[in-house]
């Protein structure tokens, strides 16, 4: 009996001992990967506002590989082939019949980069600019830039949902995530756009001359003052005007713009790419690859080029390796050509250039009938690409097709899919040749499964 | 008045006791098996209602006292054996019984609950139970769970891949959620044991995509099966209630071998096999008229040139027989010694598993060291530990999915006509592929893919008696240990790849270190008492559980010349650190009620609080309840010999499934750009109100005994409804976030176990023993709550997954459109199999061979197969070029359904029967032994096996059983060029000294 007493007080003192710190007690567990959302909803440090702000330039990049692939492939500037999954050209290219759905390959049930990635950035300019009215360690003038720049950014972004679902309107009042507010028509969703790019204007011009008051990326190497984002900014809206059909409006904003009509055609502000922990260029591929898969230049752009050109001598690289090959279901495709603009996978891509602005320019004069001046425009472009003065007819029409000709070229494959924007522009999508491929032309995409779920959701 | 009752019996039985203490008797006698009239060695014998008790020697002979002079009864057991109760008086002679063996296993002991267990007849739920014979006795299996195929009724076992060292997912009872993966909580001897599937980086490097698509394998495969005692699976809510939050999908509680004490036993074993594709499909032959059909007419003619120069030299190779069909050399060491004595029981096992794969480079290696050692520190106090170190070193080839970058054998020749040689060069080098982006046969031999596992699993349990009198004892259980593996993955591409060379910096490594160190602890009291005729049993206790994981992954590009160490690479990057700390706590109370094994009754509940759910401190209730009536024990029941048992039973019990790790944070992300750090606002917000998932169970069934038990049949009755599901509520993707994880969902699946089994045939030179198994699960999304939508796989042209009310799940849709279906698209199929069946046999015959084998089979239920998508492509599928309904379009770029070339194409039945496992064995007879080895050796067995013997269907693909995002709830049957599963072929040889 003695014995099971003193067993008894040793279980039970080890019991208590081991049980000393309460098994039922739980430490409470903060996320130990990442600061979380509301650490700067409440007078964020400087060091804080710099964070999210370089978080923008990265969200601000989301889109440029969805529409440099997809919306480049719309409007056959490019093929993007890729051995590994057939539909980037079954479903891209439209071939046998396919159509774009809600939830289409390449885009999701979210829309991807076309939809989702700029509307993200739009949240992260939305929570800087919040996180900087709140910040006590930024100036009035501070907190003018961080909106001038978020604007900007963001005004950028809207352009392309709203160019992607085009006649199906987009969102413009998404600030609560809970209760977004309905659809808008492309024409109001532009206006809108128009309003967000005005205020950022006006924002920088508030935050006073000088550098802007944080640290920029070298995307903007030399476009790191308030006034030169201001430039930017108007860049941007110069774009936005042509798509509004504001013609006057676009040369205002080219005024203001970074535009040099004698001064370096791709001047202008970019993403920036490097090695990790960046990601590299995505546009970028080693020449001469045997692989599969590639953006390859499509045939159309080879077949109208204007003998001499130098843009398509600096752009296109013709491969010495066997062409890139790629079978589907819908047969074969035979890529010859390589994007030749990239030095190296860490060379930042441009997002709006003095060679853009300077069409805009020759665009909007020819639009308003100012013959002269637009024939001045595009021969700035054609005699920078080493194809001399323009000398064909000078009618509205003409000029028109000889802007949007050279826009081909000049804008070629880049992140915004200009050909397919500006061919719809003009009701010219028919001009966009299938031959090639045995495709069809996609006027526009149907809204992403998940906006129409939400919708349904909530009852609408 | 209960009360009273309750007191005064006790009293009274307490003054029967002690009344009668001084007196006492002896009774004798042996124990025999009734067929082969062989003495049984370690028998029990009990005196019923006390704690008195004997064990046989070896003749089977025994000698018990008993209190008192009144009548007594013996009840007298032996493991596999019905155990029997015998009258006796102080007047008795040496009695002699004989014990049958137990057919039905109705005698087995059931462990039930976290501190519980129970004889098998009185069991109120249809809990399985694997021994280590029926685990493993047939053939050679791998992995544990891979040896669990087709033993259980309403387990829906599957293979991922062919690949060697494990990736084996286990559904019990349908799924119970929709986003994780829907596997069972496993205990290994008390030991909440990590059996997650790991990263291994393969997707990554192959461009496939995110960590499920590596066709990784679940940390069981680390477990030695041929140290396990046996297998309890725990189905449902209804039997698993007690383990709380994290038995939504069943829990499997496994127990090794212990030590006995005696003699020292030494077991040595070997087997030697080797390994062959179960099943290939054959590629297509190619002509001039294909290839100018086929390629465009500037490829023409350099495709006809090479064809010809191959027809001129005869080489065409068929690249499927060329990577897959190559025999693997199979090895399995075994070395056991268990003994003790009375303090002290020992077991230790040594295990070197060696297995090649039958793709060239690809193996599993295994070495395990287990200690299971039991002491009684006093005869009250027992301590058991159990201590197992693992490394496994598994190498999985390069299969499944890949995305340019050509690093699949599957998918890369599925482009590769069989004309072109893409064999190494005589100078060592390879030569490139037109077709596709990489050499397969350079990725092959130049391309690593392994995971090297070291792993420590330690269990301690600690009992004490408390209190102890004649008819009732209090005991506390202290149990728990802890589980460290740490996992070191690397995947290397060299530079000298075709792919690699075309990138900007060639040579790709990504090395891996996941390390998870889970704890567990409980501490239970238990009272066994007796309220009159009814034992009762009482418990109360807590459970206390931690998981940490800590992941880090590393990864270089750019490599110097045949270097894989991260400071060789051009471009080093961080490719994931990731951190995961969960605390989980609960407790729980439990009373189980025997009247006389006519009448068993469980209550119990299960409070639990765990840091993944929204309120961390809020305690969960998970209430269970369970009858069972053995009508066969009651008086009126009359003769037993041909209707010897009925057992109506009804169990219903609750149960709940974690949140996923992060579900409560709204995070600002790291990203990098410019040289710069910035945060970006996380795609979705964190629900801070999230609950755990929560399922309920009813089940009820019967279970029959026939010709004294030597015939039973069990049938089973579920319904398992679940709540608060957990599935991402996508949001707007306007609002610039795109999902929160939501509690809106609840599903519901339904099924029937039936199990006919027993001992067909019993001669003394012949026995049949036989499983038959029926099982069938109707799963159905009940209310959704969120708006119908469509998920996994690769998008609607390729078959995905529709999620809405009505529907299950698994059911499979895809292009084309059709507005009048919820999701809006055309519904091709059902992943869920209609029904399952497996049949077991065992026959032992001419005294020393024993024969067995195991079939099951698998009535519909749905893949997606698109390793026929590809090889289509590629104009390699056998049979592409021909032309079935003629109208000059081949069979490759025209697959029915009609309108051709939508999703339905892909959607092919899975039906299957295999033949899993096939053993016949021989034991040398002792006199044969002796005559050789004298006395020094006990036993020599020797064997030949198969598992995976042999494959039936009409599916188009290596197995039908495959899954290229691994294990999950929903989409778990995609077919990408997996690695092709073996047919594994066996010899055996066991020592025993």
């Amino acid at each position: 009996m003695k014995k099971i007493k003193k067993y008894l007080s040793i279980a039970v003192l080890a019991a208590i001992s081991l049980f000393a710190c309460n098994p039922l007690q739980l430490d409470e567990i903060d996320d130990p990967n990442n600061p979380s959302v509301a650490s700067v909803s409440n007078n964020a440090s400087r060091e804080q506002i710099q964070f999210l702000l370089t978080g923008l330039e990265s969200r601000h990049r989301g889109y440029v590989t969805n529409i440099s692939q997809a919306w480049n492939t719309f409007g056959r500037e490019i093929w993007y082939l890729n051995g590994s999954d057939p539909r980037f050209q079954t479903d891209w290219l439209g071939q046998n019949g396919r159509t774009p759905d809600n939830a289409y390959f390449g885009f999701g049930v979210t829309g991807g980069g076309s939809w989702a990635f700029p509307y993200q950035a739009i949240k992260q300019a939305d929570v800087l600019i919040e996180a900087s009215l709140s910040a006590s360690t930024l100036s009035d003038a501070d907190r003018r830039a961080v909106a001038g720049f978020g604007k900007t950014i963001k005004g950028f972004q809207f352009m392309i949902p709203a160019n992607w679902v085009y006649q199906n309107g987009i969102r413009v009042d998404v600030a609560d995530p809970l209760n977004p507010g309905g659809f808008v028509s492309y024409e109001d969703a532009l206006d809108f756009i128009k309003t967000v790019l005005d205020d950022g204007d006006q924002d920088l011009t508030a935050a006073g001359a000088g550098d802007f008051p944080f640290r920029l990326t070298r995307g903007f190497d030399g476009f790191n003052t308030n006034a030169a984002l201001k430039q930017v900014n108007r860049a941007i809206t110069a774009r936005l005007n042509a798509y509004r059909k504001d013609w006057q409006g676009v040369l205002t904003a080219l005024d203001a713009s970074f535009m040099d009509l004698s001064g370096n055609l791709n001047a202008g502000p970019a993403h920036p790419y490097g090695a990790a922990p960046d990601i590299f260029n995505p546009l970028f591929y080693v020449r001469d690859a045997v692989v599969t898969t590639m953006i390859v230049v499509h045939p159309s752009m080879l077949e109208d080029a204007t003998p001499n050109d130098q843009r398509v001598a600096n752009k296109f690289y013709e491969r010495t390796a066997p062409p890139v090959t790629v079978s589907t279901d819908a047969g074969t495709l035979v890529g010859t050509h390589q994007d030749n603009r990239w030095a190296s996978n860490t060379a930042s891509i441009p997002f709006i250039r003095n060679e853009e602005l300077i069409l805009l320019k020759a665009e909007a004069h020819a639009n308003l009938g100012q013959t002269t001046d637009a024939v001045a425009a595009i021969n700035i472009i054609r005699n920078a690409a080493g194809i001399g003065n323009y000398t064909g007819a000078t009618s509205q029409d003409a000029l028109i097709d000889e802007i949007l000709y050279q826009r081909r070229y000049s804008l070629w494959a880049e992140p915004w899919g200009h050909r397919w924007i500006d061919a719809r522009r003009y009701d010219k999508l028919n001009e966009i040749p299938t031959s090639f491929d045995g495709g069809a032309i996609f006027p526009q995409f149907p809204h992403p499964q998940a906006e129409l779920n939400w919708d349904s959701y909530i009852g609408n | 008045m209960r009360k009273f009752y309750r007191i005064s019996a006790t009293l009274f039985l307490l003054l029967v006791t002690v009344g009668w203490s001084w007196a006492q008797y002896t009774v004798t006698g042996t124990v025999t098996d009734e067929r082969t009239g062989e003495p049984l060695i370690g028998a029990t014998v009990l005196v019923r209602n006390s704690t008195r008790g004997a064990i046989t020697d070896l003749d089977g002979g025994f000698s018990i006292g008993i209190d008192g002079n009144q009548q007594a009864v013996l009840v007298i057991s032996s493991l596999g054996y019905v155990s029997k109760n015998v009258n006796v008086s102080p007047g008795s002679d040496a009695i002699q019984v004989t014990l049958a063996q137990d057919a039905t296993n109705l005698e087995e002991v059931v462990i039930t609950g976290l501190a519980s267990n129970i004889k098998r007849s009185n069991l109120a739920n249809a809990v399985s139970t694997v021994s280590a014979d029926e685990l493993v006795g047939t053939t050679n299996i791998q992995t544990t769970d891979g040896a669990l195929y087709g033993k259980i009724a309403g387990a829906n076992i599957k293979m991922n891949s062919g690949a060697p060292g494990g990736g084996v997912s286990i559904q019990l009872r349908g799924i119970s959620t929709l986003t994780g993966a829907s596997q069972p909580l496993i205990i290994l001897d008390g030991v909440y044991i990590n059996n997650s599937f790991q990263r291994t980086g393969r997707a990554t490097v192959s461009g496939a995509g995110a960590s499920n698509q590596d066709d990784g394998a679940n940390r069981l495969a680390d477990l030695n099966p041929n140290d396990i005692e046996s297998i309890e699976v725990l189905k449902g809510p209804s039997a698993a209630a007690i383990y709380g939050t994290r038995a939504n999908a069943g829990v499997i509680i496994i127990t090794t071998k212990r030590g006995a004490s005696g003699k020292t036993r030494v077991s040595l074993s070997q087997d030697i096999g080797f390994a062959e594709p179960l099943r290939l499909l054959g590629v297509d032959d190619w002509s001039e008229e294909k290839i100018n059909f086929f390629f465009p007419e500037a490829r023409r003619p350099l495709e006809l040139e090479r064809f010809r120069a191959a027809q001129a030299s005869n080489t065409f190779i068929d690249y499927e027989d060329y990577f897959y069909n190559n025999r693997a050399i199979l090895s399995n060491t075994r070395l056991t010694i268990s003994g003790g004595n009375d303090k002290t029981n020992f077991f230790v096992s040594g295990n070197f598993a060696d297995e090649d794969g039958t793709v060239r480079n690809t193996g599993f290696q295994r070495t395990s060291i287990r200690a299971n050692i039991d002491h009684k520190i006093t005869e009250s106090i027992r301590l058991g530990v159990s201590s197992n170190y693992i490394r496994t070193d598994t190498d999985r080839g390069f299969t499944g999915n890949q995305n340019n970058s050509g690093a699949s054998i599957g998918y890369n020749i599925a482009y590769v006509p069989n004309y072109y040689d893409l064999r190494r060069n005589a100078d060592g080098t390879y030569p490139i592929n037109p077709y596709f982006s990489e050499n397969p046969v350079a990725v092959t031999d130049l391309g690593t893919n392994n995971s090297l596992v070291n792993r420590f699993v330690q269990a301690f349990t600690l009992d004490a008696d408390l209190y102890k009198s004649s008819n009732s004892i209090l005991k506390l259980q202290l149990g728990g240990g802890l589980d460290f593996l740490q996992n070191t993955t690397l995947v290397h591409l060299p530079e000298s790849l075709q792919f690699q060379r075309g990138q900007a910096n060639p040579g790709d490594v990504l090395w891996g270190k996941q390390e998870s160190f889970n704890t567990n602890i409980q501490a239970v009291l238990l009272y066994n008492w007796n309220l009159g005729r009814v034992n009762m049993n009482s418990q109360a206790g807590l459970v206390r559980l931690d998981f940490n994981n800590n992941d880090l992954f590393n990864r270089g590009r750019g490599l110097a010349p045949g270097q894989i160490n991260l400071q060789q690479a051009t471009v080093q990057e961080i490719n994931q650190q990731f951190f995961s700390e969960v605390q989980e706590a609960g407790v729980f109370l439990q009373q189980e009620a025997n009247f006389e094994d006519k009448i068993i009754g469980t209550v119990g509940i299960r409070w639990d609080k765990s840091t993944l759910n929204g309120d961390p401190n809020k305690f969960f209730a998970f209430p269970r309840a369970s009858v069972a009536f053995n009508l066969a024990n009651f008086d009126f029941w009359g003769s037993k010999s041909t209707f010897s048992a009925l057992k109506p039973r009804i169990a219903y019990g609750e149960t709940a499934g974690p949140v996923a790790f992060g579900a409560t944070f709204t995070p600002l992300g790291g990203t990098n750009i410019g040289g710069l750090l910035g945060s970006v606002v996380s795609t979705q917000i964190g629900n801070t109100q999230i609950l755990p998932e929560t399922a309920s169970e009813l089940e009820f069934g019967i279970d029959a005994g026939f010709l004294n038990n030597r015939i039973g049949l069990e049938a089973t009755y579920y319904i398992k409804n679940t709540q608060n599901n957990i599935q991402n509520l996508t949001l707007a993707p306007s609002t610039g976030v795109n999902s929160t994880p939501s509690n809106e969902a609840e599903l519901e699946n339904k099924g029937v176990e039936l199990a006919l089994f027993g001992s067909i045939v019993e001669k003394p030179n012949f026995r049949w023993n036989t499983r038959l198994m029926y099982w069938h699960n109707r799963l159905n999304m009940k209310r959704l709550g969120i708006p119908t939508y469509i998920s996994g796989g690769f998008g609607s042209a390729l078959g995905t997954f529709l999620y809405a009310e009505g529907f299950s799940p698994t059911t499979i849709v895809g292009t084309p459109a059709d507005p009048s279906n919820p999701g809006g698209f055309t519904i091709w199929g059902n992943a869920q199999p209609r029904y399952n069946m497996s049949w077991v046999n065992n026959f032992t015959f001419a005294k020393h061979f024993e024969f067995s084998f195991l079939m099951e089979y698998r009535h519909r239920g749905d893949n997606v197969n698109l390793s026929a998508f590809l090889t289509d492509s590629g104009g390699t599928t056998n049979g592409w070029f021909d032309d079935d309904n003629g109208d000059g379009i081949p069979n490759g770029r025209q697959r029915p359904p009609e309108p051709y070339n939508n999703a339905g194409r892909w959607v092919q039945d899975a039906t299957f029967l295999k033949i899993r496992e096939i053993g016949l064995y021989y034991t040398i007879p002792r006199n044969t032994l002796n005559q050789a080895f004298g006395n020094s050796v006990e036993n020599i067995r020797l064997g030949a096996s198969m598992n995976n013997a042999f494959l039936f269907t009409k599916y188009e693909g290596y197995d039908p059983e495959t899954s290229t995002f691994g294990a999950q709830a929903v989409a778990n049957n995609v077919d990408i060029t997996p690695y092709p599963t073996p047919r594994r072929v066996f010899f055996h040889v066991t020592i025993d000294f």
